[in-house]
Formats: C-alpha cells, structure tokens, sequence
C-alpha cells in the first residue's frame, strides 16, 4: 500500500521518475526462466517442441499442431507412469523418463512444479538437449 | 527339450549374460505383447511385474503418436528402469544407480535382438504365439501372492536366474470346450475401438453373437474369445459386448490397437472369432 502510494507521488512530481520506476524488471519467475531456456532449446537442431506446464498455466509450442493433444497424453502418462515405476521399484526421485519411439523420442522432467516434456526427431542429439537440461 | 523350453532358456541365457556384463542389474525380465512373462525374475512376484508392466502399459498404449516405443528410460536418483521393445518382446531391466547403463544397453541392443532372429528361424511357428496358448491375461493375479505384493522391491534382490526353473508365474488353465460342445468360429471384420482409455487385453464382439454362443454353452457366460487371423496367428482375450450402437449387428469384432498389431492385422480385414471358456 505504502510503495503503491511512493510511486503515485513520483508521478505526479517527476515524469521521468515514473519511467525510471516502471523500467525497473520485476525478477522472472522460475517458470519464466525455464520457459526462456525452453525457447532456446526450441532452437536445437531435431528438437520439434515442449510443453510447460504446471498447476496454473501451460505453455505448448510444437511444430505439428495437429499432434499436440496425443503428445500432450502421452507425456502425462510417462510422468505419471515415471512416478509410478519408481515407487514400486524404489528408485528414489524421478529425475527424468525418455521415451523413444520409431519416429519422435521425448523426454520428460519435472522441476519445481513444473512438468516438462521436450519432443525430438529420432535422431536429434539428445546429449546436447540434456546438458542443456542439467543446466535448469 | 521342446521349442518352448529353448525358447525360455535362450532367453534366460541373454539375461544372464547382461548379468555378467553388468552386475549392478537388479531385475531383468522379458514379457510379450501380451503381458506373459517368458523369461527372467522368477523369483519376483508376479504382482510387482505385473505392476511394472502395466505401468510401462500406459505408455505404450499411448505411444502411436510417436511411431510406437522403441525404448522407455526412467532415471531415478537411486536407479534407472529401462524398457526395450523388439519385434513383440519387451525387455525390462532395473539398474543401481552406479551402473554404467550405456555398456549394457549396448550390449542388450546386439545380443536380444539376434537372439531372437535365431529363434524366430528355430520356431515352427511365429514367436509371437509360443506362450498364448496357456496364456494368462493381464491383470489376472494370483490371490496367493497376494501377500508378498505389498513388499517395496528392495527385498526382492535380483538372483541368478535359472533356465531350467519353472517361470514364476502358472499360467490360469484356459480350457477350450469339449469338442462336442464346439461353437464354429465366426468370420468378422475387424474393427477399431475409439477413445483414450482403451484396455489392450478386451475385444468387442456384437452383443447377439455373445448370446448365441451362450446360449449354445448352456447360459455359461463368455468372457474369452481366440481370434484367428487368415496367416495363422492366434491370440485369446478378454471379450465384451459392443457398446457402439452402429456397429451392432454388423459383423464385426472391436480390436484395440495394439492387438491388431501384435495378430498383424488392420481394420476392414476378416478374423476367425471363437468362444473360450475359463
């Protein structure tokens, strides 16, 4: 409330302290970053798309839009089938489950709250992707 | 020694050896399409398995989008579980998290995948059938292993497998009629089954066709039917009435997906249905 009223003041006093104000970055979020880093792998040779998402919003950007629905299935199902196989067979956190099929390979993770799922070419590289992943 | 215990012990074989080239294996096991376990893990209970397929399952059901599953890596922080697909088996192996699973997985990716070509030139018939015939559907547990099910899987430490050890698992005795109670197959068309949450171990047959073969069994009620293929191929499942209007009385029998890929077949062509009773 206090800090709402300081720059109601500052407006009305000086112009250019406004812009100053408004100029000034609020800090991304963990989800802002990580989609940022996503955008960037988007740019990876073989790499066809992701999906963000988490508990109150979903990021999507594939090449073939067509296909987003039975992706975005597939997906839920590997995390949910990840969390599953690791309790049963004790293997601690889940950090990440690839699936690979015949023509598209995805791999997905989860971090914080958000569940990610990167899509492939069969042959893109997927050591790059995952160092570029280790970095999140 | 019979075809089916060359088969086993072959395949037991491979798993030992994978066990040599890498001892921080925990659990190997292979299963086919139809969820049977053919080799590996005897001592697991068939729950814990029948656990990690199913859930391995629900990928694969969904994995058309994708070309179908070639390999399935989970990395745990205290483990890896990974699922390799070849030619209608899946090989399973869990891992401790200080393996060197690339070694392995090389070796798995050579060594399976001739074996089973030797065996497919060995096999009287296709490999895909050797287990159906005394085949167990998925999610027909065994109530008396009911009480190790609930054990974590650490105690459950892998072991040197024995191929000349009974598998784990006793297949449920499906039991054809008495030939004198025979029903002729029925020629239908195959048809696919639409939705998301399609089980693979359930075809659909018209309603009426149900209630005649039931009627020819004494009011047994028909909860298997074998489809025959016109290549030969055979597989049992579990069977329901159709619940399509559209389709009712139109000859034909609802197969999932990844049953019409396991028997080879696709929508419009002609199969053999016939009543199995448990």
């Amino acid at each position: 409330m206090t800090k709402k009223k300081k720059v109601a003041e500052e407006t009305i006093a000086a112009p250019l302290a406004l812009e100053k104000a408004t100029a000034t970055p609020i800090a991304p979020s963990a989800t802002d970053k990580l989609r940022a880093s996503l955008e960037e792998l988007r740019g990876y040779e073989g790499v066809i798309g992701y999906i963000l998402r988490n508990s109150t919003s979903a990021a999507i950007d594939l090449k073939d839009p067509s296909k987003l629905i039975e992706y975005a299935i597939l997906s839920s199902s590997a995390l949910e089938a990840g969390e599953e196989l690791s309790e049963t067979l004790n293997l601690g956190e889940v950090k990440s489950i690839l699936v690979e099929g015949k023509e598209v390979k995805i791999l997905s993770f989860t971090v914080g709250e958000n569940k990610v799922s990167i899509f492939m070419e069969r042959n893109a590289d997927l050591e790059k992707v995952l160092k570029k992943v280790g970095q999140f | 020694m019979g075809f089916n215990e060359i088969y086993t012990t072959a395949l037991n074989n491979v798993l030992d050896e994978m066990r040599k080239v890498c001892p921080d294996i925990q659990h190997a096991f292979i299963y086919n399409e139809n969820g049977e376990l053919i080799a590996g893990e005897t001592e697991t209970p068939q729950k814990v398995t029948n656990r990690i397929i199913n859930a391995f399952d629900e990928i694969l059901e969904r994995a058309e989008a994708i070309g179908g599953v070639e390999a399935i890596t989970l990395n745990g922080s205290m483990g890896t579980v990974k699922l390799y697909h070849f030619n209608g088996h899946y090989l399973v192996a869990v891992y401790s998290a200080k393996a060197e699973v690339g070694y392995v997985d090389t070796v798995v990716r050579v060594l399976v995948p001739t074996v089973l070509k030797v065996l497919e030139k060995l096999s009287p018939t296709p490999l895909k059938n050797v287990a159906e015939p005394e085949s167990e559907p998925l999610g027909l547990e065994k109530p008396q292993e009911e009480g190790l099910a609930e054990k974590p899987a650490e105690e459950f430490p892998a072991k040197e497998s024995k191929p000349e050890a009974e598998p784990a698992f006793t297949p449920e005795k499906l039991q054809e009629l008495p030939s004198s109670l025979e029903v002729p197959a029925v020629q239908l068309i195959v048809e696919n089954i639409g939705g998301l949450l399609v089980p693979s171990d359930t075809v659909r047959v018209d309603s009426e066709t149900l209630s005649n073969w039931e009627s020819a069994f004494e009011g047994k009620k028909i909860e298997y039917v074998e489809i025959e293929t016109f290549d030969g191929k055979t597989a049992r499942y579990k069977v329901k009435p159709i619940k399509d209007s559209k389709y009712a009385g139109k000859g034909v029998v609802q197969i999932p997906k990844k049953a019409q890929l396991t028997l080879e077949i696709k929508k419009g062509e002609l199969v053999k249905v016939k009543p199995v009773m448990v």
